[in-house]
């Protein structure tokens, strides 16, 4: 039995349109028109024990929809959802004990007292033995490296120490599931790097299985092997991340900046040029040809200052599936 | 059992940490409170100075321990629940506790507890420094059944007065706006409280609507049985229609709770 079994899910939400202005205003208090959104559409599919699954996709294609019918927090309009071989909607005690979820943008710590504060209070809420909760925080803040921050105000902390305070929030309770929605979001390169690690590290050690949404491809690079893309509320791919990026991610691009503005034709011959401001230009090229052709402009006699070769952004990749599945469709 | 207190006790501990920093609002509430209550002091003593000794009942020196101990109960009950709740609700940070092993009534309510006492005590030590001040026109009441009978009513009134917070508080499933309902029925309680003035100076009818009403269990009861203007007999029915609006209202929020997350759930904050 896999430990998340997704079967047919969907969740439509009700909401109601407005015409703009005064006169719509007032019109729609008198009368509303019923529109439906199908946030979540008839999706499926099955995570095993110790995977880390990463779930991508754009600005309100169901991921956190998806993430909260999975920890119990919203009710599935259909289909079946069983965790760890619980129905979250049930909200059962035990069930709570046995996941953790963390939303990147809704904090769960209370801003005026300091972490450990919270830490303990979450500890009453989920049980926790002395014996435990010592060995786990002992633990946790040794690899997260915030033993330093625990007795400071939370609304002191940055961002990237108050995330990580954030992530033990969600793992005191040692749980088998976790469920994690941006957790990189607005984190700084070095702090978004940590941050992973931990991940990393931490699936590594306890074998939890991690479902995680995120925008950043780095994130998902290092962290899953397998990813579900979904896209208006459906699954458009599931499946390992190096099939994906063999199949769709073909193109590379390369960022260069220069420190003499240069002309944009004569960036034209490498590649595709995505993006033209002067001094700063990206250039697609397909993935084969990236080391060579990164060598040919820093060899020619553009005056190139830095360069930089990067993956298609997940937001490009999606598209470029999407264009192909609509086309099968036609 | 044990295992609940443990956990309200950790709550109770937090609630402290958290609001000890609000050093400055903790302040100047108290300083709110003390204008108000030398508002009233005033007034009633410019009303006896226009020659009446006794105004239905009541003595200048008996309106003024009216007051003064009607101010103390009505603050130990008090709570922000509504403003709470309702954050909760729009902001969506009661998904946060959807998901944690531990009931978001119970939470919140051992979060409250926490925080008035911390408040209660506050209000206390200023109370009495009030009423120090006017320790002439003090009356003193040292019966042990009175005092025993005051602090069960005031126990079942901050039991009332939560589960009505809470009630108001759940309003914010529904909509936004909610400021302005919770000030208008700070209002009325207050009014329907004796907090304005005794009861037993209105109309008939309304006093006795008033008594039959959980609002009046937080200032007026306590205030006349501290007077003893009300019987102890009068006084333990006074706690049984406390303990009926108790069930009543905790039958409600009961229903109203459920529905309000049904509706949260489907709107997906």
């Amino acid at each position: 039995m896999s430990i998340i079994e997704v079967k047919g899910l969907s969740k439509r939400f009700e909401f109601h349109r407005k015409q703009a202005g005064l006169l719509g205003t007032i019109k729609s208090l008198f009368y509303r028109k019923k529109s439906y959104k199908d946030a979540v559409d008839n999706i499926s599919f099955n995570i095993e024990e110790g995977e880390i699954v990463g779930f991508l996709g754009p600005n309100g294609a169901g991921k956190t929809t998806t993430l909260k019918m999975l920890s119990g927090i919203l009710y599935p309009s259909a289909g079946q959802v069983s965790v760890l071989g619980y129905n979250p909607q049930k909200r059962q005690k035990d069930f709570k004990k046995k996941f953790g979820i963390v939303m990147g943008q809704k904090d769960q710590l209370a801003r005026l007292i300091t972490p450990m504060d919270n830490f303990v209070l979450f500890k009453a809420f989920s049980e926790i033995s002395d014996e435990d909760f010592k060995s786990i925080m002992d633990e946790l803040s040794k690899l997260l490296g915030i033993e330093d921050v625990l007795d400071v105000q939370v609304k002191k902390l940055s961002l990237g120490q108050r995330m990580k305070c954030e992530l033990v929030a969600s793992l005191l309770h040692s749980p088998k599931v976790l469920f994690l929605d941006e957790p990189t979001i607005g984190l700084d390169v070095v702090a978004q790097k940590n941050v992973r690690d931990f991940i990393k590290k931490y699936n590594h050690l306890k074998k939890t299985t991690i479902m995680l949404t995120s925008h950043y491809m780095d994130d998902i690079k290092e962290l899953c092997d397998r990813v579900i893309i979904i896209n208006f509320g459906k699954i458009i791919y599931d499946g390992k991340l190096s099939h994906l990026i063999s199949t769709y991610a073909t193109d590379k691009i390369i960022r260069i900046t220069s420190i003499e503005p240069i002309q944009q034709e004569d960036l034209e011959r490498f590649g595709v040029v995505e993006d033209y401001q002067g001094i700063r230009a990206s250039i697609r090229v397909p993935r084969e040809l990236v080391k060579k052709t990164a060598s040919e402009i820093i060899s020619s006699d553009l005056m190139i200052d830095d360069i930089l070769i990067d993956e298609m952004p997940i937001d490009d990749i999606i598209r470029v599936i999407f264009q192909e599945t609509n086309r099968e469709d036609k | 059992m044990l295992k609940h207190i443990k956990q309200g006790i950790v709550i109770i501990k937090t609630a402290w940490l958290r609001n000890l920093n609000y050093r400055f609002t903790i302040i100047m509430y108290r300083v709110g409170e003390i204008t108000e209550l030398l508002v009233l002091i005033l007034m009633w003593t410019a009303i006896y100075s226009g020659g009446a000794g006794v105004i239905k009942g009541f003595t200048l020196n008996e309106m003024v321990t009216y007051v003064l101990i009607g101010n103390l109960c009505s603050l130990a009950v008090r709570n922000f629940l509504p403003a709470y709740v309702s954050r909760d609700i729009v902001e969506g940070r009661l998904s946060m506790f959807l998901v944690r092993p531990i009931p978001y009534i119970k939470y919140i309510f051992f979060n409250e507890l926490g925080r008035s006492f911390l408040v209660t005590l506050m209000s206390l030590l200023t109370q009495v420094m009030v009423i120090l001040f006017f320790l002439d026109k003090f009356i003193f009441n040292g019966n042990i059944v009175y005092i025993l009978l005051i602090i069960a009513m005031i126990f079942l009134a901050f039991v009332i007065e939560l589960l009505i917070g809470f009630l108001i508080g759940a309003i914010a499933f529904w909509t936004d706006e909610t400021e302005a309902l919770q000030l208008t029925i700070d209002r009325i309680k207050r009014f329907f409280s004796g907090g304005y003035f005794p009861l037993s100076l209105l109309p008939v009818t309304l006093a006795t609507a008033g008594i039959y009403l959980p609002f009046a269990y937080s200032f007026y009861f306590p205030a006349q049985l501290y007077l003893k203007k009300i019987s102890v007999h009068d006084g333990l029915i006074g706690l049984g229609v406390q303990v009926i609006w108790i069930i009543i209202l905790a039958g409600i929020l009961h229903m109203v709770w459920k529905k309000g997350l049904k509706k949260y759930e489907a709107s997906g904050s």
